[in-house]
């Protein structure tokens, strides 16, 4: 792999020589898959705001170690699952109040109700249609490295080898995660899949 | 996991995207054998466009400020705790480092001293503690060659001994 291959990686030498327009090329091109990626691990907006900026943030703290070994973007998307995993292990070490959880008087009202004040709001517009809920649940419900195989099968540009890199597992591994995982996602949206529902223009 | 190897290939394609017109046949071929897998593979491919069409995250609209915003803290911090470094290093007085290099000269000079010191005088001590000790009567090594000899010779035969029993 050479810079002249991967043109990320020739604007990520340029960002090593502080070169900060090339970075905020590199943050413009991939903040939505980061963010995609990021959000869909952590099911929580803020948080995953956090940690995406945090993300790009190390990318630009470790420039001055990078060398040209793989594509950039397995690179970045490394250093997102890390940071995600990271995020994971210190809320399964500081467990929070779960916003989702009952009202101990109504139940069907969850226990704290927050006013949303941004103008944007991703769980909004994930839940969306109905569809896209039982899948976004169906996704959530699977194990991490089964999820993130194949939130990273929607990036065009990582092969399965770069995906497998990404896990820190072999190739063949990474394809019986995401096998299986597809496996439950089928089990899961059986009905909606057998309707063509998703074959419908929107 | 495979059932053969092209169905494994376009099923690892219909995983990632649509199949193209050369691949469809190829697919339409192998299927033609094995139309039992076809209601599976309708549904890989219906489980693929559904997390095609999963909706993008909304991102905020200053995301690119906030990072390189926090990029420049970051260096800001980093250049502050380096010059914390250094002026610290620069408050220290000068005779400082002079007088930390005496101590260590000094240290060690004493210490090849004393460790010569300590050799010399356990040899001193053993010299004087094999004086005392009286010498052996010279008798004792009369037969010292006889008693070389015998313990010398070779081990009895115990195999032999053992008939003679």
């Amino acid at each position: 792999m050479s810079s002249e291959q991967d043109p990320d990686a020739a604007l990520m030498l340029r960002v090593k020589q502080g070169d900060i327009a090339a970075f905020e090329q590199l943050v413009d091109k991939y903040k939505q898959p980061v963010m995609n990626l990021v959000y869909r691990m952590l099911h929580d907006a803020t948080e995953a705001e956090d940690v995406a900026q945090n993300v790009f943030v190390q990318v630009h703290k470790s420039a001055g170690r990078y060398e040209v070994s793989s594509k950039f973007s397995t690179w970045l998307f490394t250093i997102a699952r890390n940071l995600c995993l990271n995020e994971l292990r210190r809320r399964s070490r500081h467990p929070a109040d779960s916003m989702d959880a009952a009202h101990p008087e109504q139940e069907d009202q969850p226990w704290q109700q927050f006013e949303d004040k941004k103008t944007f709001s991703p769980p909004e517009s994930l839940l969306h249609g109905e569809l896209e809920r039982k899948i976004e649940e169906a996704m959530a419900e699977l194990p991490e490295n089964q999820r993130t195989a194949i939130l990273l099968c929607r990036q065009d540009e990582l092969s399965y080898e770069d995906i497998a890199k990404v896990l820190k597992c072999s190739l063949s591994a990474t394809k019986s995660l995401i096998h299986r995982g597809r496996e439950t996602l089928k089990q899961k949206l059986k009905p909606y899949l057998r309707t063509g529902a998703w074959k419908q223009p929107k | 996991m495979g059932i053969d190897p092209i169905y494994d290939k376009l099923r690892e394609i219909i995983w990632r995207r649509k199949l193209s017109e050369a691949e469809e046949r190829e697919l339409r071929k192998w299927l033609a054998a094995h139309s039992e897998i076809q209601d599976s593979l309708e549904m890989e491919t219906g489980l693929t466009d559904a997390l095609k069409k999963l909706p993008n995250v909304p991102v905020a609209s200053n995301f690119t400020t906030r990072v390189l915003l926090a990029v420049e803290r970051e260096a800001i911090a980093e250049a502050r705790g380096q010059e914390t470094k250094w002026k610290l290093w620069r408050r220290l007085p000068r005779w400082l480092p002079k007088v930390a290099s005496a101590t260590v000269v000094l240290t060690a000079a004493a210490s090849a001293y004393l460790y010569h010191y300590s050799v010399e005088a356990r040899q001193k001590d053993l010299v004087q503690r094999v004086a005392k000790l009286p010498l052996p009567n010279p008798e004792i090594l009369t037969n010292f060659d006889a008693i070389r000899i015998v313990s010398a010779t070779p081990a009895p035969d115990e195999q032999l001994l053992a008939l003679f029993q």
